[in-house]
């Protein structure tokens, strides 16, 4: 038991950021409930609670990686109960970290209701059966909603983190879709309440508890003779004379375009989505696609030893690389695009903004990628961030009734500017690039697709 | 008090026994000295303790060494007396053996090596 | 034996068509420091993971403290410490939260033993290990597989990326641990030396076969180099049973031989009118000789 506690803990305590983050967050919560009632707006307890909870989530990011590290390693197998207990720590995790929101739903009622106007009579209120039992409800089904939620989350940063190359994130980016696609799913047919929620938890965590725990009898099966037959290793290197690509991991970029098919695909037999939709599923993977970059510069340690390239010839062979590869997918996502805009009959306004759209959308991340030669630090992930926000606005700007040509065509140009921008940037760092600081290459042993 | 050469072709136990056995005949280890406990020496040579009590255990044996309960080994008390000096003998026939292979080699009679010995003993 | 730690019977490894493990039987009992060597490729890794059941044997069996090792119970799991080759330490920690980690899974952990280490060792229980260098982070393998001061300790190259001075330590700690006589210790290493400070027994694995399984004192008495010198004719007739290895000169000769018994020595003298002269080998040599 105390093994479970500590690894939680450690979870959410893993590097001092964490601690900021998770400590802050629960402050930051329970500041805003207690305050509740003396502010004026009460909605603004919201916003700041929901900050918090943020903060708190994020705050254990570092779960999947720690706990699938530990659930790979040889020496995690000699742990008593080791397996089980990395499990019940996962899904201690995912219930703690949902936990803010069983407060906060009781809170956002009262404030409500203060709101209305309503006499402030918490005692009453509390009695009151009616109201018990649809706070209860709520709560239940948002609590429910949200762990869900976060297991999802957790697994997409699990695929990222753990594997960052091009197979890891396409893995990442069919559990996004589908994150996305299920809300408006149920935008469509609301239809969720707290059982079925529990249901489908339940079900997921026996699944996934079930593949975890049996891992290790599962990977022993693969090294018996005749299932190796079965996934032969025939995508490695095919391409003679591109061991640039081969050491960036750009030498495939097929295996990316079929691993993105398949959410296509499946979205397509789902249902209708509105042309928004489908030019926002088609922006993020293209942001994704460029991302890839982001390994560029730890990794082309190797290549600078053994070519005669000084950093700045260093630099242009990776962009090229990199170009190179991303406009074969980039190549792939227009035709969908036009494809599924021709079938569903979509404005040319649409087409016509999705195009740049899309085009800016690998350019910024592949440049934002190959900035990061000193790691990840606040000006970066910020920058992320906001690229994303922007990216992922575009598409639902042109969703509205009547769309507002000259702001989104105003935000593509600036997208372009700050494209051009940030390939200046990424050139004058790799002209100074220190490997020292890039993640250390050890790292590297985890990846190769 | 005793000098270990894991690297030798000689096994660690044995060279812990001849140099003992070669310091006790000397006088070096007087009877009744205490030795350094299996676990001390295992640890100041960085050794396998076994061996070193595989050692003691021969050597006690061989009635050189002495086991007192809860306490260290312990030279035993002998006599010295004709058979101890076949043993001694015993202790310098290996470094005779390479003396006289070396003299066969560079063709010196017996009587040559005897001379020589004798100008060494009496420096 | 009624309580071998480890025990093996006619164990083989295959990937696919590739056989790594050939055949092998063995016994652990307690006690007993056995150093594992080979080549690299030999099977070392495999063997040492095969013991501890994270991989399934193609044939035969392998029990530890009696348990197959495929099913290995909590609590004999709990006995057990392994330093794998790689380590798998989470970055993201400091030293400190690592070893607070593991330990929430022992419940009879030395915190005493381990901060002690830590001192003398030389580790800072407050630095990040994504900060440490490759020696510090073996250091930190190391102590986490003392904490729970198991009867069965199982090291894969624990000291490749030590320096001397930490390697010493490290054989220290071992020979303590060892002391006792009650716990059973198999490490692989490539440093010779080590293994010939600490090991009792020696197992050379070699084409995923058990050359050598036995003390490693008589490994050294089995093994011996001759060097023979006589007259031309009689040294170029010479003929030596068992001879791993042979090299003929006017009037000299290198011989080495297994299973050397030192009574033939005269005899042989005698019969072929040369002079021998016997040289123990180190198991640096005697590892080289193996593997001409």
């Amino acid at each position: 038991m105390s093994a479970i506690a500590r690894l939680v803990y450690a979870y959410f305590t893993s590097t001092r950021l964490a601690c900021v983050l998770s400590g802050g967050g629960i402050l930051l919560f329970v500041v805003s409930l207690v305050v509740v009632f003396g502010m004026p707006q009460p909605e603004d307890m919201v916003v700041f609670a929901s900050a918090g909870q943020l903060a708190f989530f994020l705050g254990s990011s570092n779960m999947p990686l720690m706990a699938g590290r530990l659930s790979q390693g040889l020496a995690a197998r000699l742990l008593p109960q080791g397996r089980l207990k990395l499990l019940l720590s996962m899904m201690v995790t995912v219930a703690l970290v949902a936990l803010p929101v069983v407060l906060l739903t009781p809170f956002a009622v009262i404030a409500g209701t203060i709101k209305v106007g309503v006499a402030v009579d918490v005692a009453r209120l509390a009695a009151d059966p009616k109201l018990r039992s649809f706070v209860i409800d709520m709560t239940l089904v948002i609590y429910t909603s949200l762990c869900i939620l976060a297991g999802w989350l957790y697994l997409a940063m699990w695929f990222v983190t753990s594997q960052r190359n091009s197979a890891g994130f396409s893995k990442a980016l069919v559990i996004i879709v589908f994150l996305v696609l299920a809300p408006t799913q149920e935008i469509n047919d609301p239809s969720s309440d707290a059982w079925t929620n529990l249901l489908q938890l339940g079900i997921a965590w026996i699944v996934f508890g079930t593949i975890f725990l049996a891992w290790p009898r599962l990977k022993n099966w693969r090294t018996r003779s005749w299932i190796p037959g079965l996934f032969p290793r025939a995508w490695a290197a095919r391409s003679a004379g591109q061991e640039i690509d081969l050491m960036l991991g750009t030498h495939n970029p097929w295996m990316y375009i079929g691993a993105l098919l398949v959410p296509v695909f499946l979205a397509t037999r789902i249902g209708q989505f509105s042309p928004a939709v489908w030019l926002y599923m088609l922006t993020i993977f293209s942001a994704v696609n460029g991302a890839i970059s982001g390994q560029a510069a730890e990794r082309s340690r190797a290549l600078w030893l053994r070519a005669g390239w000084s950093r700045s010839e260093l630099f242009a062979r990776v962009e090229a690389s990199f170009t190179r590869h991303n406009s074969f997918v980039l190549g792939v996502l227009l035709v969908l695009m036009f494809g599924i805009g021709w079938y569903e009959g979509q404005p040319v306004a649409m087409l016509a903004a999705g195009l740049p759209l899309l085009i800016l959308g690998t350019a910024t991340s592949t440049y934002l990628g190959l900035m990061l030669t000193r790691g990840v630090r606040w000006p970066e992930a910020l920058l992320a961030l906001a690229l994303m926000l922007t990216l992922m606005t575009l598409p639902l700007m042109l969703d509205a009734r009547a769309p507002n040509v000259t702001a989104v065509v105003a935000l593509e140009v600036i997208l372009a500017i700050v494209a051009i921008v940030l390939r200046f940037v990424a050139r004058s760092r790799w002209a100074a690039i220190d490997w020292t600081e890039c993640r250390r290459p050890r790292d590297a042993r985890l990846a190769p697709g | 008090m005793f000098v270990l050469k894991p690297q030798s072709g000689i096994p660690i136990y044995r060279q812990l026994l001849e140099q003992v056995r070669r310091m006790v005949a000397s006088g070096q280890l007087a009877p009744g000295t205490e030795l350094p406990s299996v676990r001390e020496l295992a640890i100041q040579h960085a050794v396998n303790p076994m061996t070193v009590s595989k050692a003691y255990s021969l050597l006690e044996a061989e009635g050189l060494l002495e086991r007192n309960r809860g306490r260290p080994m312990t030279v035993a008390n002998r006599p010295k007396n004709a058979a101890q000096l076949s043993r001694r003998l015993q202790q310098v026939r290996p470094l005779l053996e390479q003396t006289v292979l070396a003299a066969k080699q560079l063709e010196l009679s017996e009587a040559d090596l005897l001379k020589a010995i004798r100008e060494i003993w009496e420096e | 034996m009624a309580d071998a730690t480890v025990q093996g019977s006619h164990l083989s490894k295959s990937f696919g068509q590739r056989s790594v493990i050939d055949d092998l039987s063995f016994e652990v009992a307690p006690g007993e420091v056995i150093g594992l060597l080979g080549k690299n490729g030999a099977g070392k890794t495999t063997l040492l993971e095969l013991m501890l059941g994270f991989t399934p044997p193609t044939s035969g069996t392998v029990n530890v403290f009696g348990h197959p090792s495929q099913r290995l119970p909590g609590a004999v799991k709990s006995r057990v410490g392994f330093v794998p080759q790689q380590d798998e330490l989470l970055d993201q920690l400091t030293v400190a939260d690592q070893l607070r980690v593991i330990e929430s899974f022992y419940s009879h952990w030395d915190g005493e033993l381990i901060e002690r280490l830590c001192r003398e060792w030389n580790v800072n229980t407050a630095a990040r290990i994504k900060d440490l260098s490759v020696g510090e982070r073996q250091k930190l393998s190391i102590l986490l597989a003392f904490g729970q001061r198991p009867h069965l300790l199982v090291l894969d190259e624990p000291v490749a990326s030590l320096d001397p001075l930490a390697r010493r330590q490290f054989l220290e700690q071992l020979v303590e641990i060892s002391a006792d006589g009650e716990r059973a210790v198999i490490f692989s290493s490539h440093i010779v030396s080590d293994i010939e400070r600490l090991a009792n027994r020696i197992w050379i694995l070699k084409n995923g076969r058990l050359d050598w399984q036995g003390d490693l004192d008589s490994l050294k008495d089995s093994i011996v180099r001759l060097h023979i010198r006589g007259a031309a004719e009689a040294v170029a007739g010479v003929e030596v049973p068992g001879a791993i290895s042979l090299r003929r000169e006017a009037g000299f000769a290198t011989a080495v031989v297994r299973d050397w018994n030192p009574e033939v020595l005269q005899s042989f003298q005698g019969a072929h009118a040369v002079n021998v002269e016997v040289e123990s080998l180190g198991l640096e040599e005697i590892f080289l000789e193996l593997h001409r």
